[in-house]
């Protein structure tokens, strides 16, 4: 059983403290820990985030179906070890089943690469022509598609853990200290990791310092797994 | 005083992460009409630039809505499976009953007093596992088991005489008066 962690609040003043539940998906949890039919909601909440950070992590579709896959049936039947680890100064809102949840997925998507040592970069194209359907909007959709493809491509390029932390930050919009949690790393690694991650975008698009004229000027970087 | 490259490195990078907090809090609030907050002076322009871009760009991604669906059947199943071996496990300690009956001793008796010396239940095959809905078949099997064995036993309990002779009553023609 998970163990509770509450904090309080409104208490600067002399006014009552109120306390309230710091893990946002707690009630969530408890609900699937007694009757594991309710992790649904749980699924529900989560199952696009993962299967985009898969999707981005692996670069096809089936796989990434695949991953997310294994990664809720994997959380479903080891749901009882999970435990509950939030601290206050993460503040309210946070989600440390969802630093869980992405674990699994991160542990997941490595085995997947290591299995079937897929390119994600072959498959990019095909992603970013799905982005976008407008019909009465054929110019804006194709200018959206550029534009999209070209923010894709560029954090494409990125070696894998900065690829990683800058998707689980833009995509998946999880805070510095969650992305530590994910990644197994201290939020000022994190922190680092995203504000180079950034600088190297920068270049690739044209915009950071020592660029080259057009948006593909910057410094190509590789691919790292 | 300066301070050293990794200090300021990590002042950058602090910068940097609060500026994203600001920029996507507003665009989660961005249909709410919220707005971001200032841009701090030291956040360096092509970082800005770039996280601009990436908040605007950047494409998510969802299951096809077959696959959510399928997938959260194979998670119902799953969750059925394990409420089942948890009510399973609920009920204590499983006894194990032996399954199809034994080759009993000669003269082997159930309802007798005392049972026949060399007769151990625990000690014959194909364990079966009491419990849940397996338990109510187990019984119904053994209990049909035992009564077919019972009625085809001479025995000299007079329980066993009196099952004889109403199933001989039963099958007995009618007669016509």
């Amino acid at each position: 059983m998970a163990r509770p962690v509450f904090r309080r609040s409104g208490a600067a003043g002399g006014a009552a403290p109120r306390i309230v539940h710091l893990d946002l998906d707690r009630p969530l949890v408890d609900a699937a820990l007694r009757d594991p039919e309710r992790f649904e909601a749980l699924y529900r909440r989560y199952v696009a985030p993962v299967y985009s950070f898969a999707y981005y992590e692996l670069g096809d579709h089936h796989a990434a179906e695949d991953a997310t896959a294994r990664t809720f049936l994997s959380a479903l039947a080891n749901l009882g070890r999970f435990e509950e680890r939030a601290r206050p100064e993460d503040g309210e809102g946070a989600s440390t089943f969802k630093v869980w949840l992405f674990r699994i997925a991160r542990n997941v998507i490595a085995n997947e690469r290591r299995s079937a040592r897929r390119h994600p970069a072959a498959v990019l194209d095909e992603a970013t022509t799905a982005i976008v359907a407008d019909p009465l909007d054929i110019e804006g959709d194709s200018v959206r598609r550029d534009e999209a493809a070209t923010a894709w491509h560029s954090v494409g390029r990125l070696p894998g853990d900065r690829r990683r932390a800058l998707v689980l930050r833009f995509v998946d919009e999880l805070s510095t200290a969650e992305i530590a949690g994910v990644m197994g790393r201290s939020e000022g690694a994190v922190r680092v990791l995203i504000h180079r991650a950034l600088r190297s975008v920068a270049r690739d698009l044209g915009a950071g310092p020592g660029s080259g004229a057009g948006p593909r000027g910057g410094r190509r970087q590789g691919r790292a797994r | 005083m300066t301070l050293p490259g990794r200090d300021v490195a990590d002042i950058d990078a602090l910068v940097t992460d609060r500026y994203l907090d600001s920029l996507l809090g507003a665009n989660r609030r961005g249909a709410e009409g919220g707005e971001g907050g200032p841009t701090p002076r030291r956040l360096e322009s092509g970082v800005r630039l770039a996280s601009d871009r990436l908040v605007r760009d950047l494409p998510r991604f969802h299951p096809s809505f077959r696959f959510e669906e399928r997938l959260a059947v194979r998670l119902a199943e799953a969750a059925a499976a394990m409420r089942l071996s948890a009510a399973v496990g609920a009920e204590g300690a499983v006894p194990v009953i032996p399954f199809p009956a034994p080759e009993l001793p000669v003269g082997f008796d159930p309802l007798a007093d005392a049972p026949h010396e060399g007769f151990v239940i625990g000690s014959l095959p194909r364990p079966l596992l009491i419990g849940g809905a397996v338990a109510a078949s187990a019984i119904s099997l053994a209990g049909a088991a035992y009564v077919a064995w019972r009625r085809t036993r001479p025995g000299g309990s007079p329980m066993a005489r009196a099952a004889r002779a109403a199933h001989a009553m039963r099958e007995r023609p009618v007669q016509e008066v």
